[in-house]
């Protein structure tokens, strides 16, 4: 039997992010919100451990006014209970680790997964931080979990080795895209979910950060966009332009 | 300024050594054990243990930064170096920016540049923060005539991590950073033999094979070295070729410094086409052949 934290991140669909052509700025207007997809793969394996050895497992997100959505899939999942801390604002992981591990600090746990980055900010800072702040170890880039005498082993990838490293729990682990395939909660499920426990609390910040945002903007694109849908046509022109590339 | 500068990896510090050469004074920390004592560090400290983890690699380190006086921390950008930003932040109460890709210091402020949104952006900061995690492939190493001195630093207390088996992988092979011609694969070759035709492209345009996150990661079609992208590599090719590849934003971060890119994709909507000079709607096990064909003519 563990007690399983899960943390998960919503973020703004960047897949449909359209981008200005005059000021090369992302158009956030009306953009819709997803479950961040590190984050998906962090609540699977949550509800798998739960699944294979027992427990409970309760998901923490730190989220503006739509987090209750990602909540919602996150219980559909499987999680168990749901905790939404209200009040995020910006990307910034100093504040981020510091209202996750003031929440996790009061809290009963023998693993906290998270996914090792996000999709959108790519920073990879706040579950160190969180260990850190918790003083519990960090066991990161799972890409395979195992639970054993109450000792967690993961296997890390690694450029020119992969690693099998095993810890003491408490410990924090942050998973790899590659480790598993999230589950798509059938309707049942989903619906069922609203019915499970969850929290809302208000979070004050009260953390300092010197970071300033002076721009961000989508790189120039220039590309042609010549697109054939005719196949033939498609291979003589652009067989035509290769040969003008490869000597 | 004093740049403290660490990575596990000698390819990474030489590169932050020769990015960085100009704007601090550099002292290199690596468990590397190849020779890095020509690329302008003043000091190069060779750090060694039995069990080295980043939990005592990043106690190690802070406290060398408290003795030594630096400025500044600079970690060459992986998954350990992450890690070790983020143990660090917390020890010695800094704040932190990773995968950047320039750091400019200016009046005890420092701007800093890295991909946002994915990768679908890029965002200038400015802060007060003092350590910075570096990306890969940003410059070519050039060695200095001068040699760093050498420094050894053993670690002895123990990390919390045990370290139970390793799985060596397949050496590197490719330097796709380099390769003039690429022709990548993506999910839509949907199996491993897919790949034949692929490389049968490559060949004829004088190329390499490189390829997505899933083809790479999830099903090992390819090895690891040959991922575009995000979090794979950054290419600039003459030519990229996406075969199968749908345009997630995550790819495109790694082959938008391609000057020309060719997309074969069954899906018409897909966001490869908006980010092609030249494309063709179809399947690609029909279209390459073709391709291939016209190419021999
Ligand atoms: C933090 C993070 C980092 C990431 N880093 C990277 C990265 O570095 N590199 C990377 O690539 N991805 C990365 N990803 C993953 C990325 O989001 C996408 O999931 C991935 O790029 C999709 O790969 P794909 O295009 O091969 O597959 P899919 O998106 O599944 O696309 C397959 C495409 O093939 C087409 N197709 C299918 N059959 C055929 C056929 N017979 N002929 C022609 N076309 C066909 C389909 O129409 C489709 O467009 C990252 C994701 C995250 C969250």
């Amino acid at each position: 039997m563990y007690n399983i934290i899960v943390c998960f991140k919503q973020i703004l669909d960047i897949d449909q992010m359209k981008v200005d052509e005059s000021t090369q700025e992302p158009i956030l207007k009306n953009l819709p919100y997803r479950l961040e997809d590190l984050s998906k793969n962090a609540i699977e394996e949550a509800v798998r451990i739960k699944e294979k050895y027992g427990g409970k497992v309760i998901g923490i997100t730190y989220g503006g006014d739509q987090a209750t959505l990602a909540m919602k899939e996150a219980l559909a999942m499987g999680v168990d209970e749901g905790i939404i801390l209200k009040g995020y604002k910006e990307n910034n992981p100093e504040i981020t680790s510091d209202v996750l591990a003031k929440k996790i600090s009061g809290m009963q746990y023998d693993i906290i997964i998270m996914g090792n980055q996000s999709a959108d900010s790519y920073t990879g800072l706040v579950p160190g931080k969180v260990a850190r702040k918790l003083s519990i170890p960090l066991v990161g880039n799972a890409i395979k979990l195992e639970m054993a005498d109450r000792r967690v082993r993961i296997t890390r990838t690694g450029e020119e080795k992969n690693l099998v490293l095993e810890s003491n729990l408490p410990a924090l682990v942050t998973v790899e895209q590659e480790i598993n395939e999230p589950r798509l909660p059938p309707l049942i499920q989903i619906m069922a979910a609203g019915r499970k426990p969850m929290k809302i609390e208000e979070i004050q910040v009260n953390v300092k950060s010197t970071k300033k945002v002076i721009w961000n903007r989508a790189p120039k694109s220039e590309r042609k966009r010549i697109v054939f849908e005719d196949v033939d046509k498609g291979v003589a022109e652009i067989s035509k332009v290769l040969k003008g590339e490869v000597k | 300024m004093k740049a403290m500068v660490f990575s596990e990896k000698a390819d990474l510090s030489s590169q932050m050594l020769t990015l960085f050469r100009n704007t601090f004074e550099m002292d290199l920390y690596t468990t590397s054990n190849e020779n890095l004592l020509n690329f302008g560090a003043k000091n190069v400290f060779k750090l060694t243990g039995n069990n080295l983890y980043v939990d005592n690699i990043s106690e190690k380190l802070a406290e060398m930064y408290k003795n030594n006086g630096y400025d500044i921390i600079i970690i060459g950008s992986s998954a350990m170096g992450r890690e070790i930003s983020s143990l660090l932040s917390e020890i010695l109460h800094l704040e932190a920016i990773t995968e950047v890709m320039k750091i400019e210091p200016k009046d005890g402020i420092i701007a800093t540049e890295r991909f946002f949104y994915g990768g679908k952006t890029v965002i200038r900061e400015e802060s007060e923060a003092k350590i910075f995690t570096v990306l890969p492939g940003l410059v070519d190493p050039q060695p200095v005539n001068s040699s760093s001195t050498e420094n050894n630093i053993s670690i002895d207390k123990d990390s919390a991590i045990k370290v139970v088996d390793q799985i060596e992988k397949p050496k590197s092979s490719v330097n796709l950073e380099k390769a003039d011609i690429i022709v990548s694969a993506g999910r839509g070759i949907g199996k491993k033999e897919g790949l034949a035709v692929i490389q049968q492209l490559a060949d004829v345009l004088h190329g390499e094979v490189g390829g997505s996150r899933p083809v790479c990661l999830d099903y090992h079609w390819l090895s690891e070295e040959r991922q575009v992208g995000l979090s794979g590599k950054r290419v600039k090719p003459k030519v990229y070729v996406a075969c199968g590849i749908s345009g997630q934003v995550q790819h495109i971060a790694g082959m938008r410094g391609s000057r020309m890119v060719i997309a074969i994709n069954k899906d018409k909507n897909a966001p490869i086409f908006n980010e092609c000079d030249y494309g063709i709607v179809g399947d690609l096990y029909a279209v390459i052949p073709k391709l291939i064909e016209a190419m021999k003519k």
